[in-house]
């Protein structure tokens, strides 16, 4: 069966590649619970150091950010 | 209060690292105790009576040193007053009018019982109380296998609420928060421990608080950590102090068990069909759930009965149960009564056309027509028809009529009751039952849905343990001893799962009693605050959904005060499903002893000790107790009035319900669960017993809702009891024959129906219309709700409380999180683009932010785990700085926070295995990058990074948001059901405006009001145009509130035409319009609808695989359908080009070899069948078309085609 077009895909997937781990880099995040900031880097239980509470937030970019007021 | 304790939380971060070095033995939590030698009994957990004895305490002497003490040590919490009940207007010195003010019980009632404490309540009662009864009722477990061995329950309690992982530790107070539970999809459950005693060896074993599994907590419940706190303690733990509770969390999702409406239990109902008179009962026990009917065929009565293979006359199912005299069956039946006599004497021939006179033979006879549930064991047919009818009468027939020893007496007086009853309803038609009537239901609710899954659960527990411990306990040998223990905590897992599984998908399967339902659990909508709370008051009915008659939707007179007549949904479920009224109170299980004991104390005799004649004499009323009569009394009105007399004492439970019936000479006292009942104030001597001083006492504080109840001057009336009493619904209205007041007439609409300004002026329909309307508006969710992320969040970003409130909407406290802004409204036509309720916006207004909202939208992803050991990543490395795609990533890979996201932007960059089976290395990845896939744009609100509780998967959590202003086509609403939708949005200079500049921020057509008759909504603007003016908030509350010439006045005041109408000038012309105009401030809801979420369009997408043809749906980009009816009408047309490009060339055109010699298929030209290529032609025809010759072709029917020359060649 021909179903060349038919079939729609919105992405084109890539093929396989071996992801090259890069550890090292971690990345600050803030507890949900006491506000702590949290180093994370991959691999590692997510859980704050200071009050072990699980759910961590990413902070916000530092990037700058411009919005469209209208 | 008890004093709070804050270092309770700073200990858990403590205790909760123990968790991580998790080094603790595996029993640490039962301690055990040899009981030595005890052989005789154990004791049982006494279940206490929830005793009237301390209600009866008197509340002001407990209150005072209550009160003094609290009053220093309680911080000044501020914000919690603002949610203590308030007497809105009025200061403590103001004087109190009791005939206005007594409808400041109501706030009181709901500060103690909250809004939704039908749920709480039936939970709470269930975790105390059911728990206990359905251990005793299973207390015992036994091996088949070794007679020696017992294991015997004799507690089960609900712990605190803790997570899983803590459930091995000891003394350790969990810092658990329902908002932990939501953002990490996990359960919120407490353990279910139990105390057991058990043989091991010789001796007898103790344990105490042995886990059996988990309980999901009810939020708000008493096991609920939520349960008593400040607000400003819930808003540490990030919860909304307005949120009412009553729903579960399970896998992060809000469930709640939706208050589901039944035919009443163990009650007699007499229905007539098509010439069969029948009284039908539904015992229920926890062993048994049968129905049994009395019918009158063709003159005569049989007892009817599933385990009876036919019906069995009446008369020998009275011999069998022990009535041996034809006179006395006749008495018990018919009374003194001659047309009862006569219409019931025929009966007597069956005796002797049977010849059976005896009890013997009347049970020979029933035993016959036993069916046998259980095969008969062995070749030995020998049946012994006297033991199985016996057992048959006493088990399975009426089971709950108990039969104490070989008493059977009390079931045939049940049985002749319901021949009478009978008998009655031939005689007198009106006799005959509504099944509609409220009176005749019962509302059961979460307490008792989950009691029914946990005995099955549980039963299921028991089970299993036994088998496992037949299993050990068949071996001989054993290398050591056994100890039953080791067994017991396998299983905890079925509690565990089966509950939280029925919870979570909402099907509860109970084989015990063939129960399949589904759709129990509703996922708690969060649309709005009104929403919410809407669903927690929502009744769903259980039974004939599909039946075309209208009597179970029809409103019905009994449902006054209980269930709102105006919250109903359009539609398929009208009337079906209900909501219940503001002060309805659900009640839950009470003991029926005391009553009993109050019953022959109050000089009621046993009914078993009387015959047939002196059941039936005049004067005498039988006293019916949860519908099976235990007692007959000759001083009916007395023993009325001293019953309620002992209730109002606070003697007998509150919500105990005691009425009379006059047709049937009896005495109804229900103490059952599920009965809707409302306080209502007592009037004794004509006068109501809530006088001024104790209204002040209320308005000090020093008494409470619980005071007026145990002072008996609130009383609990359910439905039956209500029919029963004369209730003024003013104080002007009573006379002598009054026995209630109603405390508030407004209190007969609902949560949702409450918010509607004016109601009785409106239309019926149209607050209907705005019950519907109010649970999709925009607004203010909760005071957590930057805090949560739901899957789809709409917030309004100015929300507004309304200008003209009610009672109910402060009560409810929607005026803290509103869902609408106040606009100005001038009613006029403008341009055409407000035909067809279409609204004319501001432009400015919207500038400002009228109607502006936010769409917050969840994605959550989770990094899977799969079966050989490989997982997904976030693969931060595949980071291509140079593609634009990636350009809102963060250095670990997931989109920052702030960042703005275009279509097809990545974000969040994961990678998944590509083998997930073998374990084969090194392992390779495929990446699957999360893409924003809408076309407008979206910033990145949130990221929240947890692990999942039970698979320790990470998930990663992406809150979208979307401001959006109104555009051309959203829908937007007033209170009074008047919908519409944006048709233009006019800059402000083009508007019309008055003296004073003010400017219309929506222009309304006026044909919306003569066909609408909304005259609520022109009173509501009438009201907010003299609130505006003068600086105040007035009351559109129902039945009551501010009154028109009031406002009138108010407007004259300010130099304001009375009318509500405005001068004005037009702002295009500049020119003073030709008319006056209704100009004023009316609460307009932006609804969920928006067009943003609907618009789409498609010229050329994607198609099915299996049809080609174009997809469905804007999710899926799909086509526009040109459906039957629009084909019908371009067939009727005959525009047969048009219809050939629509449904075929556009759509699934395919080309096709045909081979005109046999009519089927080929290819390239060739037909495979006739093994050439001279006929074979192509032609275009639908794929669908094809696909549907190939499909018969498979089910071994063959299509052929004929073809023809479209042009024949002339011959």
């Amino acid at each position: 069966m021909s179903s060349q077009n038919y079939s729609y895909n919105p992405s084109g997937q890539q093929a396989s590649a071996p992801v090259t781990a890069e550890s090292g880099r971690s990345v600050e995040y803030t507890c949900g619970d006491c506000d702590a900031s949290v180093q994370l880097k991959r691999g590692e239980p997510i859980r704050c150091r200071n009050c072990g509470h699980r759910v961590l937030y990413k902070q916000r970019t530092n990037r700058m950010v411009q919005f469209e007021a209208r | 209060m008890p004093p709070k304790k804050p270092q309770a939380q700073a200990h858990a971060p403590r205790g909760a690292k123990a968790t991580a070095s998790g080094s603790k033995p595996a029993e640490p939590t039962s301690r055990i105790e040899i009981v030595d030698g005890v052989d005789g009994e154990i004791e049982h957990p006494q279940v206490e009576y929830a005793g009237d004895a301390a209600t009866a305490q008197e509340p002001a002497a407990a209150e005072h040193p209550k009160r003094r003490r609290a009053a220093p040590e309680k911080p000044k919490d501020e914000f919690a007053a603002l949610l203590e009940p308030f007497y809105y207007g009025k200061s403590l010195t103001d004087p109190i009018n009791t005939a206005e003010d007594k409808w400041n019980l109501l706030p009181a009632f709901l500060k103690t019982k909250g809004l939704v404490k039908q749920h709480v309540d039936s939970y709470n009662h269930f975790v105390d109380v059911g728990l206990r009864k359905i251990i005793q009722a299973n207390q015992i477990v036994r091996s088949d296998v070794d007679a020696k061995f017992v294991l015997k329950y004799t507690d089960i309690r609900v712990e605190q609420p803790n997570r899983v992982d803590e459930e091995d530790l000891d003394h350790h107070k969990s810092s658990i928060t329902p908002n932990e539970c939501r953002l990490r999809d996990m359960t919120y459950a407490a353990p279910i421990v139990v105390d057991i005693i058990y043989t091991r060896g010789g001796t007898r074993v103790k344990r105490t608080g042995v886990k059996i599994g988990r309980m999901p907590v009810m939020l708000k419940s008493n096991k609920c950590v939520l349960a008593g706190k400040s607000d400003r303690e819930m808003a540490v733990m990030d919860e909304c102090p307005l949120d009412p509770g009553g729903y579960f969390i399970t896998r992060g999702q809000e469930k709640v068990i939706l208050v589901q409406e039944q035919l009443n239990k163990n009650r007699v109902i007499v229905e007539s069909a098509k010439g069969i008179m029948q009284a039908s009962v539904t015992s229920s026990t926890h062993e048994r759930r049968t129905k049994t009917y009395v019918i009158q065929k063709k003159g005569l009565m049989f007892l009817r009965h599933n385990t009876l293979s036919e019906e069995v006359p009446i008369v020998f199912a009275l011999k069998a149960l022990g009535v041996l005299s034809d006179k006395e069956i006749m008495l018990m039946i018919a009374g003194d009564d001659e047309a009862y006599q006569d219409n019931f004497s025929v009966n007597f021939e069956a005796c002797a056309k049977e010849k059976i006179y005896t009890q013997e033979k009347a049970l020979e006879y029933i035993g016959h027509r036993v069916r046998l549930t259980k095969k008969p064991m062995g070749a030995s047919r020998m049946r012994n028809y006297h033991l199985e009818a016996t057992e048959c009468l006493s088990n399975v027939i009426l089971p709950h009529v108990p039969v104490v020893g070989a008493n059977f007496r009390p079931k045939a007086l049940y049985v002749a009751y319901m021949a009478r009853r009978v008998v009655m309803a031939m005689q007198d038609p009106s006799l005959v039952d509504d099944r509609d009537y409220v009176g005749n239901k019962r509302l059961e609710l979460a307490g008792q849905m989950l009691a029914l899954l946990f005995e099955d659960c549980f039963k299921r527990f028991n089970h299993d343990f036994k088998m496992s411990i037949d299993k050990v306990l068949k071996k001989q040998n054993r290398a050591q001893e056994f100890d039953a223990f080791l067994h017991f905590s396998n299983h905890k897992s079925h509690i565990t799962l089966g509950v939280e599984r029925a919870i979570a998908t909402g099907n509860w399967n109970l084989k015990r009693f063939k129960m399949e339902r589904a759709g129990v659990t509703h996922v708690l909508s969060r649309l709005s605050f009104v929403a919410a709370l809407g669903m927690m008051t929502r009744i769903t009915s259980q039974f004939e959904k599909t039946r075309k008659v209208s009597g179970p939707r029809a409103i019905q007179a009994s449902q006054f005060g209980m269930l709102c007549p105006a919250d109903t949904p359009e539609g398929e479920a009208c009337g079906l499903v209900k909501n219940l009224a503001l002060m309805t109170h659900i009640t839950t299980e009470d003991e029926e002893d005391p009553v009993r004991k109050i019953v022959f104390g109050l000089g009621a005799e046993d009914i078993n000790s009387y015959t047939g004649e002196g059941l039936h004499t005049g004067g005498v009323y039988q006293v019916f107790l949860n519908g099976t009569p235990i007692a007959i009394t000759y001083g009916p009105k007395r023993f009325l009035n001293s019953f309620r007399q002992l209730r109002r004492m606070g003697r007998i439970s509150e919500f105990t319900s005691i009425h009379i019936n006059h047709d049937y000479k009896t005495m109804q006292i229900s103490t059952d669960e599920g009965r809707i009942c409302r306080p209502l104030i007592v009037v004794e001597n004509g006068r109501p017993k809530v006088t001024a001083r104790y209204l002040k006492a209320l308005r000090r504080g020093n008494m409470d809702f619980e005071g007026f109840l145990s002072r008996g001057l609130v009383e609990y009336l359910d439905v039956n009891e209500e029919n029963d009493s004369n209730i003024a619904i003013y104080e002007s209205d009573i006379n002598q024959h009054t026995t209630h007041l109603e405390i508030e007439p407004f209190t007969l609409l609902g949560a949702v129906a409450g918010l509607i300004p004016y109601p009785h002026h409106n239309q019926s329909p149209r607050n209907t219309y705005q019950c519907a309307m109010g649970k999709q508006a925009i607004g203010a969710i909760a005071y957590n709700q930057f805090q949560r992320m739901d899957t789809l969040l709409y917030l309004m970003v100015y929300p507004q409380k309304p200008m003209v409130k009610t009672r109910t909407i402060e009560l409810i406290k929607y005026d803290k999180l509103p869902a609408g802004q106040a606009a100005t409204v001038a009613v006029m036509s403008f341009s055409g683009y407000d035909i067809e309720d279409a609204l004319v916006l501001n432009k400015a207004s919207c500038d400002r932010g009228f109607g502006r909202c936010q769409v917050l939208k969840k994605s959550a992803q989770q990094l899977k785990t799969y079966a050989n050991n490989t997982k997904d990543l976030i693969n931060a490395a595949a980071i291509d700085t140079k593609e634009k795609r990636h350009m809102e990533l963060g250095v670990d890979g997931i989109a920052q926070v702030g960042a703005r996201l275009e279509q097809g932007s990545v974000y969040m960059l994961k990678s998944t295995p590509l083998d997930t089976q073998s374990s084969r290395q090194p392992v390779l990845y495929k990446e699957t990058p999360v893409t924003y896939k809408l076309t407008d744009c979206s910033y990145v609100d949130k990221v929240c990074i947890t692990e999942n509780e039970s698979s320790g998967m990470t998930t990663i959590k992406t809150l979208l948001r979307q401001t959006r202003r109104p555009e051309l086509g959203d829908k937007f609403s007033s209170r009074h059901g008047q919908k519409g939708v944006v048709g233009l949005i006019s800059p402000q200079e083009d508007m019309p405006f008055n003296d004073q500049g003010i400017c219309p921020d929506i222009i309304m057509n006026p044909h919306g009001f003569p066909s609408r008759m909304t005259v609520g909504k022109m009173m509501e603007l009438l009201s907010g145009k003299a609130g505006v003016l003068d600086g105040s908030l007035q009351y559109g509350t129902a039945f009551g509130g501010s009154k028109v010439e009031d406002m009138a006045d108010l407007l004259l005041k300010h130099g304001f035409s009375y009318s509500g109408k405005d001068y004005l000038t037009s702002g295009i012309t500049g020119e003073a319009l030709q008319f006056y105009v209704f100009f004023g401030p009316i609460y307009y809801q932006k609804l969920k609808h928006m067009v943003q979420d609907k618009m789409h369009s498609r010229a050329r997408g994607p198609r099915a695989i299996l049809t080609r043809q174009p997809t469905e749906g804007r999710a899926r980009d799909g086509g526009l359908r040109l459906g039957e009816m629009e084909r019908d009408c371009l067939i009727a047309y005959g525009a047969s080009q048009l219809l050939l490009e629509r449904l075929m060339l556009s759509s699934d055109a395919h080309n096709v070899d045909v081979c005109g010699r046999c009519g089927q298929m080929g290819y390239h030209g060739y037909c495979q069948m006739c093994g050439d290529d001279q006929e074979v032609r192509q032609l275009t025809m639908p794929y669908a078309a094809k696909l549907l010759i190939q499909e018969l072709g498979a089910m071994n029917i063959k299509v052929v085609l004929g073809l023809e020359d479209e042009f024949p060649a002339e011959a």
